[in-house]
C-alpha cells in the first residue's frame, strides 16, 4: 500500500456535451463514475463492465470508447459527448429519430451506446455498406430486439443523407 | 351502424417511451438515488456447498463509513425465508450454503467503493459438504442432500394406455437430450434501492411483479400491504430473470440494520449467481406406426433448479405440460423432476420449460421422420391438434389451427422448392423446421384505473412492469381505441404499488390480453360514463351520440369530453373514473379454461456448417408469432426476434460451464451471447392474425413462443445438411465437430 | 471497482523508468489500460503506482525509414494503426489484423505495445509481428537492446522485461515485393481461439511457392512461428497446395497442429484445437497466395 496518505486527485477540464466543465477526479475514478455521478448524466449505463457489451459507450473526439473501463482523468482536454448530447438544442438526431420510428428499442438499456456508435461510424463514413454497419456495430450488445430493427433504422439514416 | 374503423389499435405508432429512451432520459432504478442512500456490497459465499462454521464481521463493521453489515444472525423479529411456491431461500445465508455466489453477508457503507473494500474484510470459515452437481445423480440414494432432500417437485400425467400403446406400435423411437444452464443477461444487472422506515417500506427495484414483491415483503417484515410501496422504474430487461422477488428483501433487511436507505446494484458476475434457467434432461420414448401417426408417448424429464426453487416447482410441471407439443396423443406419460443442485439457483426464463422440451420433442420428429422415411413437415401436419381439440386434457382447446401459419412460414422460406447449394465440398447447406404450442398466460388477475381530466387528458394506470415488451404503449393505445380519444392525449404510469391497482405480474407473455383486458373495460368504463353526461347534456339517449377524437356528437354539435367533465362538478375541475377487473370470471366468458391462450411457436431455418471445424451459420430463419390480434404490429415483430435471437444463444454458444460447483464463465468476455455478427441475413417474422385469442379485439400475447422454436430447427437443418444428428446444446463448432466425426467414423 | 492507485504521468522516456525503478513491484506501465485496468478490477492484479506512458512524447509515432523499415511507437492504438496510411504501404496485413482486434472502443483506447506487454495469449497482433520477425525496442536504466518478437513473449501473460524496463519502438523490416498475406481468425469468443498469419512469395511466373511464412496465435501459449510446416511447402507448386484434397497442404497442417501446444481452456479441448489448427492452416496458406501482392508504394489488401 502507499505510503503517502493523502489521496490524489487530478484537476481536468473539457468539453461535455458542448459545455466546458472541470472535475476533481481521484485516478481509479472511472470516467462512467464521473459521468453519473458528479455530472448526474444517467443516461449512460454500466453492464458488462468489462468493454464487451458498449452499454456505456460515450464519445470522445467524436470516437466510441468504454466509459466502464477508461479513466475519468482520460478524459481531460477532450472533447467528450453522451447521449444527452446527442440531440441539438432538443431537435432529436436522426438517427434518435430514425430509431424511435423503427421501433428499434425495447428496454432501452443497450440504446444510449447504440446510438453513440452507430453516429461516429456515419460521422466517419455517412454512407456505410450493410455489411460495413454490422462489422462497426458488433461490438454493441442487445438482448431485446435481435439487432434487425436497429440495422434497419440505421440503413435508413445512411440512405436519407442524400 | 357501420362497424367502427380502429384509429390506433392495429397501427405501429412509436412507443410511448421511445423518446425518453433514445433521450438516455429514461430513469432505471440504478439511476435513482434517495436521500442519505447507502451503498450495498454482498460477501459471496466462494463454496459451492458448506457449512457456515462462523462469520466474523468485526473488521468490517468497524472500517470508517460503514454503516451495517448483515448476516444470518441479524434476522431477528422477521421471516427469515421467501419463495414464489416454496419459502425455502434464507434472506441471507443461515448455518449452510447451497451455491458458489449464495449472499453469506452484505455491506451498507457511504459509497460502493468503500463498501467493496469492507466486504473483502468480512472472515466467514465453512466446512465443505459433497459437492452434488449431477442432475440424474443428485437423486440417487446416498448423494449429499442439498436441503431435505434433492427433490425439490417432481409432476406426472398419464392418459389412456401408454405402455399397451407402445407394445402395439410399428415402431419405437427413443433418444435422450440434454439442455445445457444459460443465463438470461437482461443487460440491467438486478438492482435495488430499499427504505426501511419502521412501520413502513419503500422500494425502488428493477422487478417484474410489483404486486408480489409487495406481498413478500409485507409477509417478511410483518406489516399490511398498505405499508409496503414497490416502484418499479423501467427495467432493463427482465425476460424471467426479474420474476418474483429476488434481491429486495436482503436489501430491506440491510437497510433496517443500516438505519437508512441502502442500494444494491448488481454486477453481472453477481447477477450470473442470482438466477438463470433450469437445465434439463428428457428421455423420450415415441410409438409410431409406420403411416406417421403417433400413437403413444413416454417421456422422463429432469430439470436442474440449482441451490434453491425459485421458480422450480412451475419450471417442473410446465416442462412436463409441454411434452405434447402441438400434437394428437391418444397416450401420454409424463414423469417430471426438479432436482437441487449446488449451484446458481434456476427461475423463470422466456417460456419456461418450453425450450427444454421443444429442443427435445421437435428434434425427436424429425429423428422419427428420417427412421420412416417420411417428410418432416408432413409427419407433423399429419399429427397436429386441430382448432377446438384438447391440447392436454382438461384444459382449454386450442383456439387455432396451426397448419395454415405452418404455410405461411413455409411458403416464405421456400421450403418446399429448396435445393442445397453446398458452397464446397467440406462446407454443407441444409434445412430444418420445429413448431410448438405452450400453454401461456399465467393467471387471470388484473385491474386498471383510467381517469378523465376536466380538460379532455387522460391518466392509466396499470401495474405491468415495462421491461422491454412496450406494455405502455399497447395499454396507451387500447385506452385511446375505447375511450375515443387521440393517443397523445393519454398518458399511462405503471408498476407503482401505492398509486395503481393490483396486478399479479408481468410474465407468461400475459400483458396485452389481461392488462390489456382490463384497461380496455377501464376505458369503456368512462366512456359510458362520458355518453351518460353527454346524452344529459344533449337532452337525448346515449345510443344517439357518436364518441370520438375526445368529443361527442349529436346531429351536427359536440362537446367535448373535458366540458361535458367540467359541466358535472359545475366548475373547472373534477374528474371521470374507470375500473377495469380481469379475473376468472371475467364477463366476456373467455378466461375460465386453463391455460389463458395457446402461444405458438413454428420456425424454419437454413444453415451452412462447416464440416472442417464445425462451424455452424444460420444464413436464414423465418418464424411466425401468433399475437391473435397485433395491437402495434412492429413491437409484435421486435418481441419475435428478440426471442429467436435469444435462442440462438442457447442453440449456438450459450452455456453456464460449472467445476466442482465453481462457475467458470460468469461473465461476458466467457460467456458468449449473439451479437450484429450472428444477424442471419434473412430474419423474417411473419405475423398470424385471426381475432381468436381472449384479449381485447381478438389479441393474444407473444414474446415466449420466439424462443422455442429455434434449437430443434437448427439442429435439424445440421440433420438435413449433414446426416449427423445431434442431442446436446449449445451447438459449438467443437461439439458439432466431434458429432461429424463419431457419426461418419474418422 | 478499481481499488485506488497513484497515477504517474512522466513526459520523458528515463523519467518513466525512474519511477519504475523507484517503485519496483508496486508500479506498472499503463497506456490504453484495457487489459490492464479489467485485470485490477477484477482483483487478479493491482499496482499501487501506475505510470502513465501516454504523456510520453513521441512514443505513438508511426515512421518509415528511407529503406521502408516500419518504426510503430508502443503507445500507437490499434485504431490508429488500422488507419495509419503508412501500415497500409508497409505492412497492409497488420492494418488488417489490427481493424479485428476486440471491438471499436478496446481499438480506440488499447495501445498496440500494451497488448505485447499484456502478452494474453487469446490475441491477434503477436502473430503478425512474429510471423514479420519484428523486433522491439527496450529501454531500460541500463540502455536500449533490441528483442525478436518471438522471443519477447515467454508465456500467457510474461515477458522477458524487467520490471524497470520498457517499449520504445516497434521495428518490421520492409516487406519484400510481391509478398501476399492473409490472417484467418476462428472463434466464436470475444477474445479469438485461432489466429493463423501467413505470408506467401510466389516465382516470378506465381507457380511455385518461393518462400512461405506461418504463424499461429492464441492457441499456443504464445505466438509461433511453424518452420517445419514452411519446409513442407516451399518449393510446391501452388496448384498442388490449392487442389482439393491436397495432400501436401493437409501435410504442412497436421505438422503445424503437432507444434502447436494446444491446452484445453473455456475456448475448446486441446485436440479440438489441434484439428483446428490442421484444418485452418491450409486454408489460410490458400487465402494467401490467393490475394494480392503487396506492391511498395501501394496498397493492397
Amino acid at each position: 500500500m502507499t505510503t503517502d496518505a493523502t489521496p490524489q486527485y487530478l484537476a481536468i477540464e473539457f468539453t461535455l456535451n458542448g459545455n466546458r466543465v472541470d472535475a476533481d477526479v481521484a485516478p481509479q475514478t472511472a470516467a462512467i463514475d464521473l459521468l453519473r455521478g458528479t455530472f448526474a448524466l444517467t443516461g449512460t449505463k454500466r453492464s458488462c463492465d468489462m468493454q464487451v457489451c458498449g452499454a456505456c459507450t460515450i464519445l470522445v473526439d467524436g470516437t466510441p470508447i468504454s466509459s466502464c473501463t477508461v479513466p475519468a482523468f482520460e478524459l481531460r482536454g477532450r472533447i467528450v459527448t453522451t447521449i444527452e448530447g446527442l440531440a441539438t438544442d432538443g431537435t432529436p438526431h436522426p438517427l434518435q429519430e430514425s430509431f424511435v420510428q423503427n421501433a428499434s428499442l425495447q428496454c432501452g438499456f443497450c440504446t444510449p451506446g447504440m446510438l453513440l456508435t452507430a453516429k461516429s461510424l456515419l460521422d466517419a463514413n455517412p454512407h456505410p455498406t450493410e455489411a460495413e454497419i454490422l462489422d462497426h456495430m458488433q461490438g454493441n450488445l442487445c438482448r431485446c430486439t435481435g439487432y434487425k430493427k436497429i440495422l434497419e433504422a440505421i440503413v435508413e439514416v445512411a440512405e436519407a443523407s442524400g | 351502424m357501420t362497424e367502427r374503423a380502429m384509429r390506433t389499435v392495429g397501427t405501429s405508432v412509436p412507443r410511448q417511451d421511445a423518446r425518453e429512451k433514445v433521450a438516455g432520459r429514461a430513469v432505471f432504478t440504478g439511476d435513482i438515488a434517495v436521500p442519505g442512500m447507502a451503498y450495498a456490497k454482498l460477501v459471496p459465499s466462494p463454496m459451492p456447498h458448506a457449512i457456515i462454521k462462523s462469520i466474523d464481521v468485526s473488521r468490517a463493521r468497524a472500517m470508517p463509513g460503514v454503516y451495517a453489515v448483515l448476516t444470518g444472525d441479524d434476522l431477528t423479529n422477521m421471516e427469515t425465508r421467501y419463495g414464489s411456491d416454496k419459502k425455502d431461500r434464507p434472506i441471507v445465508a443461515i448455518d449452510k450454503v447451497r451455491f458458489e455466489g449464495e449472499p453469506v453477508a452484505v455491506v451498507a457503507a457511504v459509497d460502493e467503493a468503500t463498501a467493496e473494500a469492507a466486504a473483502d474484510l468480512v472472515d466467514v470459515d465453512y466446512e465443505p459438504l459433497p459437492v452434488v452437481m449431477d442432475l440424474v445423480g443428485a437423486l440417487e440414494p446416498g448423494a449429499e442432500p442439498i436441503h431435505d432432500s434433492n427433490l425439490c417437485h417432481e409432476y406426472h400425467y398419464e392418459w389412456g394406455d401408454v405402455d399397451k400403446a407402445l407394445a402395439e406400435a410399428d415402431r419405437v423411437f427413443e433418444d435422450t437430450f440434454t439442455f445445457p444452464m444459460v443465463y438470461h443477461y437482461a443487460m440491467e444487472p438486478h438492482t435495488c434501492i430499499a427504505s426501511f422506515e419502521g412501520d413502513r417500506l419503500r422500494t425502488w427495484t428493477s422487478a417484474q411483479h410489483p404486486f408480489l414483491v409487495r406481498a413478500e415483503l409485507s409477509r417478511i417484515f410483518h406489516l399490511p400491504l398498505n405499508q409496503v410501496q414497490v416502484v418499479v422504474p423501467y427495467v432493463g430487461g427482465g425476460f424471467g430473470s426479474k420474476s418474483y422477488t429476488k434481491i429486495e428483501p436482503l436489501v430491506m433487511a440491510l437497510s433496517r440494520e443500516a438505519g437508512r436507505p441502502v442500494r444494491l446494484s448488481l454486477s453481472v458476475e453477481e447477477a450470473f449467481r442470482t438466477v438463470r434457467r433450469h437445465a434439463g434432461r428428457a428421455t423420450i420414448r415415441t410409438g409410431v406406426m409406420n403411416d406417421g401417426t403417433f400413437v403413444a408417448r413416454d417421456c422422463l424429464v429432469y430439470v436442474d433448479t440449482g441451490g434453491y426453487t425459485d421458480n422450480g416447482v412451475r419450471v417442473t410441471e410446465r416442462v412436463g405440460d409441454r411434452i405434447p407439443g402441438p400434437y394428437k396423443w391418444d397416450n401420454l406419460r409424463v414423469q417430471t423432476y426438479g432436482v437441487f443442485t449446488n449451484s446458481t439457483p434456476a427461475g423463470s426464463y422466456r417460456s419456461i420449460g418450453g425450450p427444454q422440451a421443444g429442443w427435445a420433442c421437435e428434434s425427436q420428429t424429425d429423428i422419427i421422420a428420417a427412421g420412416l422415411g417420411i417428410d418432416p413437415v408432413d409427419l407433423r401436419l399429419k399429427n397436429l391438434v386441430r382448432a377446438g381439440d384438447e391440447v392436454r386434457r382438461g384444459s382449454r382447446p386450442l383456439e387455432g389451427d396451426l397448419a395454415p401459419g405452418i404455410e405461411r412460414v413455409l411458403d416464405d422460406f421456400g421450403w418446399r422448392s429448396y435445393t442445397p447449394q453446398h458452397p464446397s465440398p467440406l462446407v454443407k447447406r441444409g434445412i430444418g423446421f420445429a413448431c410448438s404450442l405452450t400453454n401461456s398466460g399465467a393467471s387471470p388477475t388484473s385491474t386498471a384505473l383510467a381517469r378523465l381530466n376536466a380538460d379532455g387528458s387522460a391518466n392509466v394506470y396499470f401495474g405491468t412492469a415495462e421491461m422491454g415488451q412496450g406494455s405502455r404503449s399497447v395499454m396507451a393505445q387500447i385506452a385511446a381505441e375505447e375511450l375515443r380519444m387521440p393517443l397523445d392525449l393519454i398518458r399511462v404510469f405503471a408498476s407503482d404499488t401505492d398509486v395503481v391497482p393490483y396486478d399479479r405480474s408481468t410474465g407468461s407473455s400475459r400483458s396485452t390480453t389481461l392488462m390489456g383486458l382490463a384497461v380496455h373495460d377501464a376505458a369503456i368504463e368512462v366512456r359510458q360514463q362520458v355518453l351518460d353526461l353527454a346524452a344529459e347534456h344533449f337532452e337525448t339517449f346515449p345510443d344517439q351520440l357518436i364518441a370520438e377524437d375526445g368529443q361527442v356528437s349529436f346531429k351536427g354539435e359536440s362537446v367535448s369530453y373535458g366540458a361535458l367533465v367540467r359541466e358535472m362538478f359545475g366548475g373547472s375541475g373534477g374528474e371521470l373514473m374507470g375500473r377495469g377487473y380481469v379475473t376468472p370470471n371475467h364477463p366476456a366468458g373467455k378466461l375460465r379454461e386453463n391455460p389463458v391462450f395457446w402461444e405458438v411457436s413454428i420456425g424454419a431455418a437454413e444453415v451452412e456448417v462447416d464440416e472442417g471445424t464445425g462451424a455452424v451459420r444460420i444464413l436464414r430463419y423465418v418464424s411466425a408469432a401468433d399475437p391473435g390480434k397485433a395491437i402495434n404490429p412492429k413491437q409484435v415483430e421486435g418481441q419475435d426476434e428478440g426471442a429467436a435471437m435469444q435462442a440462438m444463444g442457447h442453440t449456438l454458444f450459450e452455456e453456464m460451464l460449472y467445476e466442482d460447483g465453481q462457475l467458470l464463465n460468469p461473465n461476458l468476455v466467457d460467456y458468449r451471447v449473439p451479437t450484429f455478427a450472428d444477424l442471419p441475413p434473412v430474419f423474417d417474422t411473419i405475423l398470424i392474425e385471426n381475432g381468436d385469442g381472449p384479449g381485447p379485439y381478438g389479441a393474444k400475447g407473444v414474446g415466449e413462443g420466439g424462443i422455442v422454436a429455434v434449437a430443434p430447427a437448427v439442429a435439424n437443418a445440421i440433420y438435413n445438411a449433414t446426416g449427423v444428428r445431434i442431442r446436446e446444446l449449445p451447438l459449438t463448432p467443437e461439439r458439432v465437430w466431434r458429432a461429424i466425426s463419431e457419426t461418419r467414423g474418422s | 471497482m478499481l481499488k485506488p492507485f497513484r497515477l504517474h504521468e512522466p513526459t520523458t522516456v528515463s523519467e518513466a523508468i525512474d519511477l519504475l525503478r523507484e517503485h519496483g513491484d508496486a508500479a506498472r506501465l499503463y497506456a490504453g489500460g484495457t487489459e490492464l485496468l479489467l485485470a485490477m478490477k477484477a482483483g487478479y492484479l493491482h499496482y499501487d503506482e501506475l505510470v502513465n506512458v501516454k504523456t510520453v512524447a513521441g512514443l505513438d509515432r508511426i515512421w518509415k525509414e528511407p529503406d521502408g523499415t516500419l518504426h510503430i511507437g508502443p503507445v500507437a492504438t490499434h485504431a490508429a494503426l488500422e488507419s495509419s496510411p503508412l501500415v497500409a504501404e508497409c505492412r497492409p496485413l497488420l492494418a488488417n489484423v489490427e481493424h479485428r482486434v476486440a471491438n471499436v472502443r478496446v481499438r480506440n483506447v488499447g495501445t498496440i505495445g500494451g497488448n505485447i506487454c499484456f502478452a494474453e495469449p487469446h490475441s491477434d497482433p503477436a502473430a503478425v509481428f512474429v510471423l514479420s520477425g519484428a523486433q522491439v525496442e527496450v529501454t531500460g536504466p541500463r540502455g536500449t537492446r533490441m528483442v525478436r518478437m518471438d522471443e519477447l513473449q515467454t508465456g500467457p501473460y510474461e515477458t522477458v522485461l524487467a520490471d524497470d524496463e520498457m517499449l520504445t519502438d516497434i521495428v518490421l523490416q520492409h516487406e519484400p515485393d510481391g509478398v501476399r498475406s492473409a490472417y484467418l481468425k476462428f472463434g466464436y469468443h470475444h477474445r479469438p481461439t485461432l489466429g493463423i498469419a501467413v505470408d506467401v512469395l510466389l516465382d516470378a511466373g506465381g507457380m511455385i511457392i518461393e518462400d512461405v511464412r506461418v504463424a499461429l496465435g492464441s492457441v499456443p501459449p504464445v505466438a509461433l512461428r511453424v518452420r517445419s510446416a514452411e519446409d513442407v511447402l516451399k518449393g510446391e507448386t501452388v496448384a498442388s497446395v490449392l487442389a482439393d484434397g491436397s495432400l501436401v497442404a493437409a501435410r504442412a497442417g497436421e505438422i503445424a497442429a503437432e507444434a502447436c501446444g494446444a491446452t484445453s481452456d473455456l475456448h475448446g479441448s486441446a485436440e479440438y484445437k489441434r484439428h483446428l489448427v490442421g484444418v485452418l492452416v491450409p486454408r489460410a496458406v490458400a487465402q494467401a497466395i490467393t490475394a494480392l501482392p503487396h506492391l511498395a508504394g501501394g496498397s493492397s489488401t
